[in-house]
């Protein structure tokens, strides 16, 4: 009896390490490999910091100082403008108020011109540090407020408060525009500027439809060189800019113009359709960078001078042009009679380029400037913008770089959370990683009103968001869904697995030393 | 008097040479007769080489962003379907491979060659809607004998290391490729001879290649400066069957006349070989303005010139005299041809046979190229069925790796006169990866065109412009001791053993229900128990259930 036994336990211990094995081989070693080979590859994201963003929160600080002739005009003027601006999220303004040093003010009261008072007040403050503004009083000023293109605005007395808190809002600061580059919703001025990026390419075509009737006069390149590069060199702190020429020879193109008295009218409705026709031929899809189309359309002599406008009372512009917004501008070049009976057109290169760079302007985002009562903006001289415009580029750009490069890390990590079969490579996961960074350090230094070091933080923040979003590799295992994982492997673990699991109970009951069987008890 | 003035009249063409961009446009038509018509279109752009590429007048920016960018020194792209029968239609002037062909030579300043030349033939497929993205390392090889830069270089350069060259024979040539082709010209297709390629009238011919080919010429002979030439080109051969007659026109050719010269170029000419007029005679109306004698190495060539330099619409009439003749076909000097042996899935070869009709030897470079997927073995190589050949001179292998680099073999061969010599070389098949394979794997795998450049003697059948030459005027007397020239064979067709697709899947699920089945009775054997119960035991729930179904069946 208890030799039967004892075999019979014995046996009863084989069956049950045998069906051990079958649970440690499947259960244990099988599964957790099966699932490890058929997983995707995911890098692991910093989703809490990604959520964390807040786009909304961000601002900008920026150094001011009053300077006045006694205390009392600067803590007046100080005090108007801080309550000017408590409210905006966007900018926060660090003033500091000073007293005009008896020299320096026996200068500005003394010297007629302002551009001379400029030059004295850059000589004893430091006006060409970036992100720093001054309001300096100046007694003897025709108007209330004069803005120059350098960083001081002159203010006469305490009675032009209002003004200048008027110049800094619409003209120096302008945050409803900042607002506007950090929200998601675009604005007036966002949907004329064009996108952030790295660089721009600036391509001049001359478009000639018809070279056998009309020699046209223009160095394409020295324009371009002369006028845009001397404005684009002043803005290589937010991009790069190549400048390019090219001609576009027959283009024709059929405005529908009618006679009107002095020319032809184009229609409006054909004007768009010139941009398609430009863009086939203008070759601007081989850049790796975008491009700003400037295109001077040279009017053939049977429609000349065409206009684009009807001018009934006021007096024609001398230049035709119009502009698309985020594409570029095109200037209509429009030989005179003379010209045509001579079959030699010389442009005028001033005024043309003049125009495409008013136009290169508001596509680069620097806003107009209307026109405030009491204040007087300096024309621009030059082709370069204005110091504080460029200051004003920056702010913008920085913020609009951030709010963007936040959105797109948002969205992908949305979408990389909802689709959980796409390959995170390292390159993604990198990315995505130097775009978080480098958004918390470009917060950083906003927050401290460190402009170039801020933008430059956001720039390499929205390019490495929109590498990580425009990652090819994301796309790779996207047709590979989890139900096809499952309809080929149910064939094989379903029977298997079947008789394994319903062994797990009594490989339990075994285990913790318990009769097995029933029947055995009896 | 005189002295003086030739020199200050060359000084002037030379000033105006060198001030901005000139642009030329040529038609060269040769009728091959019995049945055949080739007209070649060439536009020639030369640009300043001091002018750096981001300002540009007639040349197309495109283009030359391209080039400085990936600091390319010269480059050929050909895309054509067709095949040019050398045998019969005698030698084009410039040959192409079926496909796409792209080879380019980049500046020495270049390090990393692959590199460039991946992101080169990226830009351009994008450039020309053509598919020449799919040129990868395994496709690409480094001739070292078989081609030379035509342009002007730089003496003691190495240009080999800076060379690459892939084609893509199954690349099929269509409209979506004019149309950006076009687009490269300064009239583009609204003006001068351009307007005459409409894509439904020259898609309908035998043979069809359009190319753009950019190199460096000399200015002058001193070669001091360069200038950068871009040539496009386009070759096509009429079938007479096809346009119903063997008269042609222009209007019949191209379906509409010619309306005038482009605008900005400085010459446009039309040149048609006429030395076939007294075999078979045809007559050209309007009469053309004037007809060159041309003696080159040995043969005589006729060519009636057009100068077109207003704009009228013209249409060029031939109309043969007589029409049903019987042609007796003089072959070229070097004639060859290329077929794929063998049967079954296994193992195949290569055969290549050129003939030399000259009655001296001619010195070839035969470059074999076989993708990885085709491993041709230097072992199996038999010229004339014999494996140690005297006519071999030269050779270079280099062995390919699977999925990096194609098979490359280059032999320099002197052909003996009169004589055709026969090149052998086995490959067998290999198996590729499922996902390796192209849509419609049944439909076969091209093997490319050999390439075989050589220096002819004679300049019989030879239309090609001399190296230096920029236009069609350039081969008039162009007399020289040799006459190079690199022809493409015809490709070739296998077919690689082809799974069926969905194997992987039948496999997977048959193999699983294989080993479930097998794993049952295997974990029954090991856990189970059988007990042999006594009878009249009381029975379990379980088991009354069992026994109502047993009942059932009884």
């Amino acid at each position: 009896m208890s030799k039967h036994d004892t075999k019979s336990e014995t046996e009863e211990a084989n069956r049950m390490w045998a069906s051990a094995s079958f649970v440690g081989v499947l259960i244990i070693i099988g599964l957790p490999l099966w699932w490890k080979t058929t997983e995707v590859y995911r890098v692991a994201l910093p989703y809490d910091k990604i959520n964390a963003f807040e786009t909304d929160s961000h601002y900008i600080a920026t150094e001011l100082t009053v300077l006045a002739n006694d205390d009392e005009t600067a803590q007046e003027v100080a005090r108007q403008i801080e309550k000017a601006f408590q409210e905006s999220d966007v900018i926060k303004l660090k003033i500091t108020k000073k007293i005009i040093p008896n020299k320096l003010q026996h200068l500005l009261d003394s010297v007629a011109d302002e551009q001379e008072a400029l030059e004295d007040v850059g000589a004893a403050f430091n006006i060409k540090k970036h992100n720093t503004f001054y309001v300096v009083q100046r007694k003897p000023l025709y108007q209330d407020v004069w803005v120059g293109t350098e960083r001081v605005a002159f203010f006469r007395d305490i009675k032009a408060c209002s003004t200048i808190v008027k110049v800094l809002e619409k003209w120096i600061y302008q945050p409803s525009v900042l607002i506007g580059a950090r929200s998601e919703i675009a604005d007036a001025a966002r949907q004329v500027r064009f996108p952030s990026g790295p660089g721009y390419h600036v391509v001049l075509s001359v478009v000639h439809p018809r070279p056998q009737e009309l020699k046209v006069n223009f160095n394409a390149r020295d324009a371009i060189e002369d006028y845009i590069g001397s404005f684009v060199d002043e803005l290589t702190d937010l991009h790069n800019f190549t400048l390019k020429s090219q001609w576009l020879h027959l283009l024709d193109f059929d405005f529908e113009a009618t006679e009107v008295a002095g020319g032809r009218l184009a229609a409006a409705e054909r004007l768009p359709l010139l941009l398609t026709r430009l863009e086939e031929r203008a070759a601007t899809h081989v850049s790796e960078r975008p491009t700003l189309n400037l295109a001077l359309y040279v009017v053939p002599c049977r429609l000349a001078p065409l206009a684009l406008q009807r001018y009934d009372k006021e007096i024609p512009p001398p230049v035709q042009a119009f502009m698309s917004p985020k594409w570029g501008g095109v200037v209509f070049g429009n030989p005179t009679p003379e010209e045509c009976e001579k079959q030699v057109y010389t442009p005028p290169v001033n005024l043309i380029m003049g125009t495409f760079l008013s136009q290169l302007r508001k596509l680069l985002g620097i806003t107009d400037k209307e026109a405030q009562a009491g204040a007087r903006l300096e024309a621009l001289r030059r082709a370069a913008p204005r110091a504080w415009e460029r200051d004003a580029l920056l702010r913008l750009r920085a913020l609009q770089q951030l709010a963007s490069a936040e959105t797109s890390l948002r969205s992908l990590a949305k979408l990389l959370g909802e689709i959980s079969n796409i390959v995170i490579n390292d390159e993604v996961g990198a990315s995505i990683n130097l775009a978080v960074e480098s958004i918390h350090r470009a917060t950083e230094h906003m927050e401290k009103a460190d402009l170039l070091e801020a933008h430059r933080y956001s720039q390499q923040a929205f390019l490495a968001a929109e590498t990580a979003f425009m990652e090819p590799s994301l796309l790779a295992l996207l047709y590979f869904p989890d139900d096809q994982k499952y309809a080929i492997y149910i064939p094989l673990f379903l029977p298997i697995m079947f008789p394994v699991v319903l062994s797990l109970k009594n490989l339990l009951l075994w285990f913790r030393g318990k009769p097995v069987h029933k029947e055995k008890t009896d | 008097m005189l002295k003086l003035g030739i020199p200050s009249f060359f000084l002037l063409i030379l000033i105006l040479q060198i001030k901005g961009d000139d642009f030329k446009e040529e038609i060269f038509i040769k009728p091959l007769p019995p049945s055949h018509l080739y007209v070649n279109f060439h536009f020639i752009t030369l640009v300043n080489g001091e002018e750096s590429f981001e300002h540009s007048h007639l040349a197309p920016r495109s283009l030359g962003e391209i080039m400085s960018r990936y600091q390319v020194e010269e480059l050929h792209l050909t895309l054509t379907e067709g095949q040019w029968k050398h045998k019969q239609w005698g030698y084009p002037v410039l040959d192409a491979a079926p496909g796409a062909e792209l080879y380019a030579w980049f500046s020495p300043e270049v390090i990393d060659v692959d590199a460039h030349w991946k992101k080169l033939s990226s830009t351009l497929s994008g450039l020309f809607c053509a598919s020449l993205n799919f040129i990868e390392n395994f496709n690409t090889i480094t001739p070292k004998m078989s081609l030379w830069p035509t342009g002007a270089q730089k003496l003691k350069q190495n240009y080999t290391s800076q060379l690459r060259y892939a084609s893509l024979p199954r690349e099929i040539v269509c409209t979506e490729n004019l149309t950006p082709w076009k687009k490269l010209l300064p009239c583009e297709s609204s003006h001068g001879f351009s307007s005459l390629l409409n894509s439904r009238m020259i898609h309908n011919t035998n043979y069809h290649s359009i190319g753009v080919h950019v190199r460096r010429t000399c200015v002058d002979n001193n070669c001091l400066e360069t200038n950068l030439e871009i040539k496009q080109t386009v070759a096509l051969v009429y079938d007479f069957k096809i346009i119903n007659s063997m008269d042609w026109s222009f209007r019949k050719l191209f379906g509409q006349g010619l309306p005038g010269a482009c605008p900005l170029s400085s010459s446009s000419k039309i040149y048609i070989d006429t030395t076939s007029n007294s075999t078979y005679r045809f007559k050209l109306s309007p009469e053309p303005n004037n007809i060159v004698l041309s003696q080159r190495g040995g043969s005589e060539t006729e060519l009636a010139v057009y100068n077109i330099n207003n704009s009228v619409m013209m249409n060029i009439v031939a109309k043969y005299e007589t029409k049903d003749k019987i042609f007796v076909n003089i072959p070229p000097p070097l004639s060859f041809t290329r077929y794929v042996l063998g049967y079954g899935k296994e193992f195949g070869g290569i055969v290549t046979e050129l003939t030399n009709n000259y009655w001296a030897p001619i010195d070839v470079v035969l470059l074999e190229n076989a993708p990885w997927w085709l491993p041709i073995q230097l072992s199996s190589l038999r010229i004339n069925g014999e494996a140690e050949s005297k006519l071999i001179m030269s050779q270079y292998y280099s062995p390919g790796k699977s999925r990096q680099k194609p098979y490359h073999l280059e032999l320099l061969l002197r052909l003996p006169p009169k004589s055709t010599t026969t090149l052998t070389i086995d490959f067998e098949f290999v198996f590729l990866k499922w996902q390796e394979y192209p849509p419609d794997a049944n439909h076969g795998f091209y093997i490319g065109s050999a390439l075989i450049s050589a220096n002819l003697p004679t300049a019989k059948n030879y239309t090609s412009l001399p190296i230096h030459g920029n236009t069609f005027d350039s081969v008039i007397n162009a007399s020289k001791p040799w006459y190079p020239m690199i022809f493409r064979t015809n490709g070739a067709m296998v077919s690689l053993p082809t799974p069926d697709f969905s194997m992987p899947y039948n496999v997977i699920c048959l193999a699983c229900t294989v080993v479930a089945l097998a794993f049952g009775p295997l974990n029954n054997i090991c856990t189970k128990e059988l007990v042999l119960k006594a009878a009249g035991t009381p029975l379990s729930l379980r088991q009354k259930i069992f026994n109502i179904f047993k009942k059932k069946k009884d």
